[in-house]
């Protein structure tokens, strides 16, 4: 056990470190915490750990506690990934990318994020302007997205993933939770495709396996049209 | 009704599944593992889920909610709940009538699809939404225009040639009308045109959605 | 004909318990009504309607509310006079469909291994066997038992894949009650509820309610497993069209595995309880 998470299960933030302890093959105790009904985040206890009351928190083997999900990413990266790909420390010009990526997936976090608990447990937003956000945010990720492909690449800071791009990844793919559908959207449907595809990707609600790559045992599909 | 451009076919990979909206008709547009795209009514026959949420598996395509696989001509052969069932030939989605041609894909949803006749060697651009009325976002296309204004190549659909300041060959904007105030424009261009060309004929036709956008937010 | 007149004549869940402390209040909807919630001394509630206090009654870890002023009887769950057994309130999700879409949903077992992949169901166990449904006259609810279904990981407390056995009942329109094997008590069943609140013929809020034998699990852990699961089947719900629900066989095609929904729906048409269904169907 490497760490342990105070985890949520339909939190898109505490999804990401998830992901990435499985794309990274690291084993980890997950805390489960209360977040609805029980409002156990904003709880005493929780409070102690985490003031400003968010999750997920991480605490490390040697009691360091990381509050910020983009931190987190950084630092199962740094210490898990001796490949250095995920956390590119060997190509600044790429690492400034992902830090500008790692930024713009707070304002994901604010905008589709906060729409999607307010669609589903009814949480008290400004809708109008978290609905105009989520699609300034979503418009502008699916430009850079384009400006991609056309380049040949097929991540969000270049050829290969990073933590940005699993950053990025959970709101983005959330939002038909929240009622903005991915149709709108083609280079960003291109992109969550292609992480679903990732060895060692895991899911949550609201974010299915791609179970066109499952091959079930016993079946075969009937190419035979009738 | 006429043929209506929903896609860029670069945007539509095997194995891959989208949804277009057309009017009144919400479809499942959905390319097969060897590359067969089809166009069907958004709806399984079964418990009337969605069909763009589906999965394809060799040339069928699934339902997320059942896993009922339907066929290319869109006969259901498998109902995982009933593996040895063969299912009645009523089982079936309305299909509708696609062709991809010119690095489009092509839809009709009453008659066979009629493409309208495009230049050769097209590459795409990058397909996107503007939120407006027709009217207003050809005015926005006219304004960027150093010669005047667009080009008409077709009316219905309406598809214009596109003069593009220091790139020489024009780019060709197909406009699909999606629903009154939602258009889609698939923007094409010849191909001698270099990424860089094209990142910034992608930027162009976003700077043309900001001035329609906010043109048709002045008028309502 | 929308059937609201029948619906008005049930109870509905509204609020958890203790869920507004002395002096809160909240705003809810009900069959298209506007009502406010104030929580009194003592864990109490009042709702009112237009300044009209409404009757209450708690059941269920739940505050139940009626619009009517000569309401049917609240259904009974006996198991929940079960001291022994753990009672999980799992909170409240908005789902934008009919509310009886929400209650057929739960009640179908063949969308397990592909919505809910490698927990209640995964290839190829996909085959739905033969089971039984009835309509228990002394009641007059929906019945469905017999049903045997391979499931990874049937429960929070499950240690690897089980076949499971399933028993249904449908007590109400907008409630759906599920009896499942429980991995920790060979002799005893699982209850998990679902008791749906119709904010309109197309939105509901659902509260799943569940009385367990598990003893290792936390609160959090049963909460989550839950939501895991209902949040999975959401984002199907979403996308049925039409949004209501269909009665009449003919615009959606059944198969023997869809047994209890179409007696449901048999049963919904038979009552009266068009409410969340298509109309002219």
């Amino acid at each position: 056990m490497s760490f342990t998470l105070h985890n949520y299960v339909l939190s898109g933030n505490c999804y990401k470190i998830r992901l990435m302890a499985s794309l990274l093959n690291v084993t980890y105790e997950s805390i489960a915490v209360d977040f609805h009904p029980g409002q156990e985040h904003k709880s005493e206890p929780l409070l102690q750990l985490n003031p400003a009351g968010t999750l997920p928190v991480l605490t490390t083997t040697d009691g360091t506690v990381l509050t910020e999900t983009q931190a987190m990413l950084v630092w199962l990266a740094q210490q898990h990934d001796p490949s250095n790909s995920w956390w590119p420390v060997h190509s600044k010009p790429q690492i400034t990318r992902v830090v500008q990526w790692l930024g713009f997936a707070s304002r994901l976090t604010a905008t589709v994020g906060e729409l999607r608990l307010h669609s589903m447990l009814n949480k008290p937003v400004n809708v109008t302007a978290v609905k105009t956000g989520a699609k300034v945010v979503l418009r502008e990720l699916e430009s850079h997205l384009t400006e991609q492909r056309i380049n040949n690449l097929q991540w969000l800071t270049g050829d290969t993933p990073t933590v940005a791009d699993i950053a990025c990844f959970p709101y983005t793919a959330l939002s038909p939770d929240a009622g903005i559908e991915h149709d709108d959207y083609p280079a960003i449907r291109r992109w969550l495709h292609r992480l679903r595809s990732l060895p060692g990707f895991i899911t949550m609600p609201g974010i299915y396996e791609l179970h066109e790559l499952r091959k079930p045992d016993g079946y075969t599909v009937s190419d035979a049209t009738l | 009704m006429t043929t209506q451009p929903v896609g860029l076919s670069i945007d539509l990979a095997p194995q891959q599944v989208m949804r277009a909206i057309d009017g009144q008709y919400d479809m499942a547009v959905w390319r097969s593992t060897s590359g067969v795209v089809s166009a069907w009514e958004n709806r399984c026959p079964h418990r009337g889920m969605r069909l763009s949420y589906g999965f394809v598996r060799g040339e069928s395509l699934a339902c997320a909610y059942h896993g009922w696989h339907y066929s290319c001509e869109g006969y259901c052969h498998y109902i995982p709940a009933h593996p040895e069932l063969t299912p009645p030939k009523t089982v079936r989605p309305v299909l509708y009538s696609v062709v991809e041609q010119s690095g489009l894909i092509w839809v009709n949803t009453e008659q066979d699809a009629m493409p309208v006749a495009l230049p050769d060697d097209l590459q795409p651009v990058r397909s996107l939404v503007i939120e407006c009325d027709l009217a207003t976002a050809v005015q926005a296309l006219d304004t960027r225009q150093p010669h005047g204004g667009v080009e008409s190549l077709s009316d219905t659909p309406k598809i214009i040639t596109f003069e593009t300041g220091g790139i020489s060959q024009g780019a060709v904007v197909a406009i699909q009308q999606s629903q009154p105030n939602r258009l889609i424009v698939h923007m094409l261009v010849q191909s001698a045109v270099t990424a860089k060309d094209k990142i910034a004929l992608s930027r162009l036709i976003e700077s043309v959605r900001r001035q329609a956008e906010s043109a048709c937010n002045e008028a309502t | 004909m929308n059937g609201i007149e029948h619906a008005l004549e049930y109870w509905y869940p509204i609020a958890m318990h203790n869920e507004l402390s002395n002096g809160q209040t909240r705003r809810a909807r009900l069959l298209e009504k506007e009502l406010l919630l104030s929580g009194g001394a003592n864990d109490s509630l009042t709702v009112t309607c237009n300044e009209r206090p409404l009757a209450l009654q708690s059941a269920f870890d739940h505050w139940w509310v009626t619009l009517s002023e000569n309401p049917l009887p609240l259904f009974t769950i006996p198991e929940a006079d079960e001291a022994e057994r753990r009672f999980v309130p799992c909170g409240v999700v908005r789902v934008a469909c009919s509310p009886l879409r929400a209650v057929e949903n739960f009640l179908d077992i063949a969308h397990f291994p592909f919505v809910h992949t490698d927990v209640l169901g995964a290839e190829p166990h996909t085959e739905v066997y033969k089971y039984d449904v009835k309509i228990d006259e002394s009641k007059d609810e929906v019945i469905a038992s017999n049903i045997r279904f391979y499931q990874p990981q049937a429960a929070k407390s499950a240690e690897g894949g089980i076949e499971t056995e399933y028993i249904y009942r449908v007590p109400a329109p907008m409630v759906a009650i599920l009896y499942k094997t429980c991995p920790q008590k060979a002799d005893a069943m699982d209850v998990i509820a679902l008791f749906v609140q119709p904010l309109d013929e197309q939105t509901c809020d659902v509260w799943p309610w569940m009385a367990l034998y598990d003893d290792t699990s936390t609160m959090a852990d049963l909460i989550q497993f839950q939501q895991l699961i209902f949040l999975q089947d959401r984002s199907i719900l979403e996308n049925q069209i039409p949004r209501k629900l269909p009665l009449d066989p003919g615009l959606e095609i059944p198969t023997r595995a869809d047994l209890t929904s179409i007696s449901y729906r048999r049963w919904l048409k038979k009552r009266g309880a068009y409410y969340g269904a298509l109309e002219n169907c």
